[in-house]
């Protein structure tokens, strides 16, 4: 064969076969981070909770540690708080997202960029700074005390170290994304499909019933998702801007593990804390199936 | 009796320019009349104020003596196909149609009757569960026909329905179209930049340029005695050949026309079919290119100048590059500051 012919003979691209090494290599790399950060610690996390040694020193199977938790108060109301703390941290961020993606979709406005602008910015302040913002803003004598108080009128009842301390933060945290994700959803919903809707008689409201919500559930279902992942397993903003009892289980966790030094009772926490998050992310999983099913 | 009374319209867009300016139109009952023109010439912006998507600035819409300037959409007597045709993926086709039926309270049997009827009237009967990712692009437009036409609009308005299907399926769904409109004698309103669409179909055709009529008129009208040299160029291929009148004589290049006009500049309008060739000893053009058809040639010729004309000829085998040949013209008309003075 010539040289010429050996050369067209070559394919343009690698083959498959050929790229299937690089192809692994690649995907070994997170696989393997994965694998040693977090499949790892998970399994050693619940062996370590349900096979445990006796007083005698023999290793059992023992599932004391969560028999304990599902029956001590003070637990179960910090997994009630922080189950409280999620949801209402969802209802808020789709009330108060919602509203704000279908204007920045629908706006002609220039003023809509400037909203972008300002929903976008939460991404870009640490959690630390916010929490800060927020002591100074709404905590005691913070500015809205002192502006009150110059026009005479009582103190607030500050949200600071209350329930709604870490609920406040955490929406204000996870608005940006949420935002974005809504938005991309309502990217795929066409302008035209919209006023076809209009034009066969519906107002703007069941235009948003009957076309655009069916249409943006699975993001709102993705945004919900990761926004109630997160929260669920926050800690700075709940830590500094939560009540010291009951506690999100983040900062129990900490707590439990430093100040209480039970690391089976820290670790027994956070399984409980993983299985409620599998049980979330299995079920994000199941709903975006079925909707590409559809 | 005129449905369609639009009044002197003017639709302004940000940054000053004039989509629509002072537009009037007049549209008989059960009428189809084409806006037609090229991009950006206002014919969409128009029909979307008459659907209620867009509010005028100035001016007057009224339908069936009752004014809709500035009503919502939702709540106007019109419906609208799109050019995406804009059907909702999440529903099937039953409900893509239902779904107006059910806002206005129908019941359910009535709805079903109604929904059947129509998909049966586009040649879709026995569609209703199918979804709409399942059809083809000739049939989802039909159900955004049928979609409308459920709603028993007093306008329809198509807004260059046909633009993102293929040829063939083009002309055939037009002449559908055509049989539905004349069946149900709706009046409907068509936007298109296809002239052959706009022949084919209209009762009468709205050309459009820079947000303006140009003409109004029959497709045969609009075809034969173009008011305007926009009309002639735009509709069909036409001839448009600048030059000077000196003593009634048209004179550009070797190219001279006899025309009974006042001296000056002039534009002399030819049809390729109106401009009959024959062999000379003093040729006044040299042919370019000779394009077969099977049915007919066309003829590409130069003028000493290199000003370019075609005529359109029956043998064009009897026809080379660089024979010189005479120009014969049968018909033409001439315009002056944009207006037709003369017409053959």
């Amino acid at each position: 064969m010539s040289e010429v012919a050996k050369a067209a003979a070559r394919p343009l691209m690698e083959n498959a076969q050929s790229r299937r090494p690089l192809g692994l290599l690649l995907v070994a790399i997170p696989v393997f981070l994965m694998i040693w950060l977090v499949v790892w610690p998970a399994i050693n996390a619940i062996s370590r909770t349900i096979w445990r040694p006796d007083v005698d020193g023999n290793v059992g199977f023992d599932l004391s540690s969560y028999a304990f938790f599902f029956s001590d108060r003070y637990s179960l109301d910090n997994l009630a708080i922080t189950l409280w703390t999620t949801l209402v941290c969802a209802i808020l961020l789709l009330v108060i997202c919602l509203p704000i993606a279908l204007y920045l979709r629908f706006s002609r406005s220039r003023l809509s960029g400037y909203v972008q602008a300002l929903a976008i910015l939460p991404m870009f302040v640490p959690s630390i700074i916010l929490a800060f913002a927020f002591i100074r803003v709404l905590g005691p004598n913070g500015m809205v005390d002192i502006l009150f108080n110059a026009v005479g009128l009582p103190k607030i009842r500050t949200p600071y170290l209350t329930p709604w301390g870490p609920v406040i933060g955490l929406v204000w945290d996870n608005i940006p994304l949420t935002v974005l994700i809504l938005l991309s959803g309502l990217g795929s919903v066409a302008n035209q499909s919209i006023e076809a809707a209009r034009d066969v008689g519906a107002n703007a409201l069941r235009v948003f019933r009957h076309i655009i919500l069916p249409r943006i559930s699975n993001s709102i279902l993705v945004a919900l998702s990761f926004s109630v992942l997160g929260i669920f397993s926050s800690f700075t903003l709940p830590y500094l801007l939560g009540p010291a009892s009951p506690e999100m289980l983040g900062p129990f966790m900490q707590r439990t593990l430093r100040e209480v030094q039970d690391p089976i009772g820290a670790m027994t926490q956070a399984v409980i804390a993983f299985g409620f998050c599998i049980v979330f992310g299995l079920f994000y999983v199941r709903s975006v199936a079925r909707n590409q099913g559809k | 009796m005129s449905v369609l009374h639009i009044a002197d319209v003017t639709k302004t867009f940000s940054g000053g320019t004039n989509a629509v300016d002072s537009f009037s139109l007049d549209v008989a009952d059960g009428e189809l009349v084409c806006l037609l023109g090229p991009s950006g010439s206002g014919k969409s912006t128009l029909l979307r104020m008459v659907g209620g998507f867009e509010q005028p600035n100035s001016g007057r819409i009224t339908i069936d003596g009752e004014e809709v300037t500035h009503l919502p959409p939702e709540r106007r007597p019109t419906g609208m196909v799109f050019q995406s045709h804009a059907l909702w993926t999440h529903m099937n086709v039953f409900k893509n149609l239902a779904f107006g039926l059910k806002l206005r309270r129908m019941p359910a049997a009535q709805i079903r009757e109604k929904v059947e009827a129509v998909l049966e009237l586009v040649g879709l009967a026995g569609y209703g569960d199918r979804m709409t990712t399942q059809l083809s692009g000739g049939q989802q437009q039909r159900v955004a026909l049928a979609r409308s036409l459920v709603l028993e609009p007093k306008i329809l308005l198509l807004d260059e329905p046909f633009a993102s299907l293929d040829q063939h399926l083009r002309e055939r769904l037009r002449e559908e179209v055509r049989d539905i409109q004349q069946r149900l004698k709706i009046t409907t309103l068509f936007v298109t930049h296809g002239q052959d669409e706009a022949l084919s179909m209209a009762d009468r055709i709205v050309v459009m340029a820079n947000g303006k009529t140009e003409q109004i008129d029959r497709p045969d009208v609009v075809y034969r005695d173009p008011k305007t040299p926009f009309v002639a160029g735009f509709i069909g291929t036409m001839n448009l050949i600048e030059g000077e009148v000196s003593n009634g004589i048209f004179v550009r290049s070797a190219l001279t026309v006899p025309l009974p006009i006042a001296d000056g500049p002039a534009t002399l309008a030819i049809r390729p079919e109106a401009l009959d060739l024959s062999a000379s000893d003093i040729p006044k053009a040299s042919v370019h290119r000779v394009t077969d058809y099977g049915s007919h040639g066309l003829v590409d010729l130069d003028l000493a100048d290199g000003t370019r004309v075609k005529s359109m000829v029956a043998h064009p085998d009897m026809l080379r590059a660089g024979q010189g040949v005479d120009l014969l013209p049968r018909a033409f008309a001439a315009y002056r500051n944009n207006q037709q003075i003369y017409r053959s």
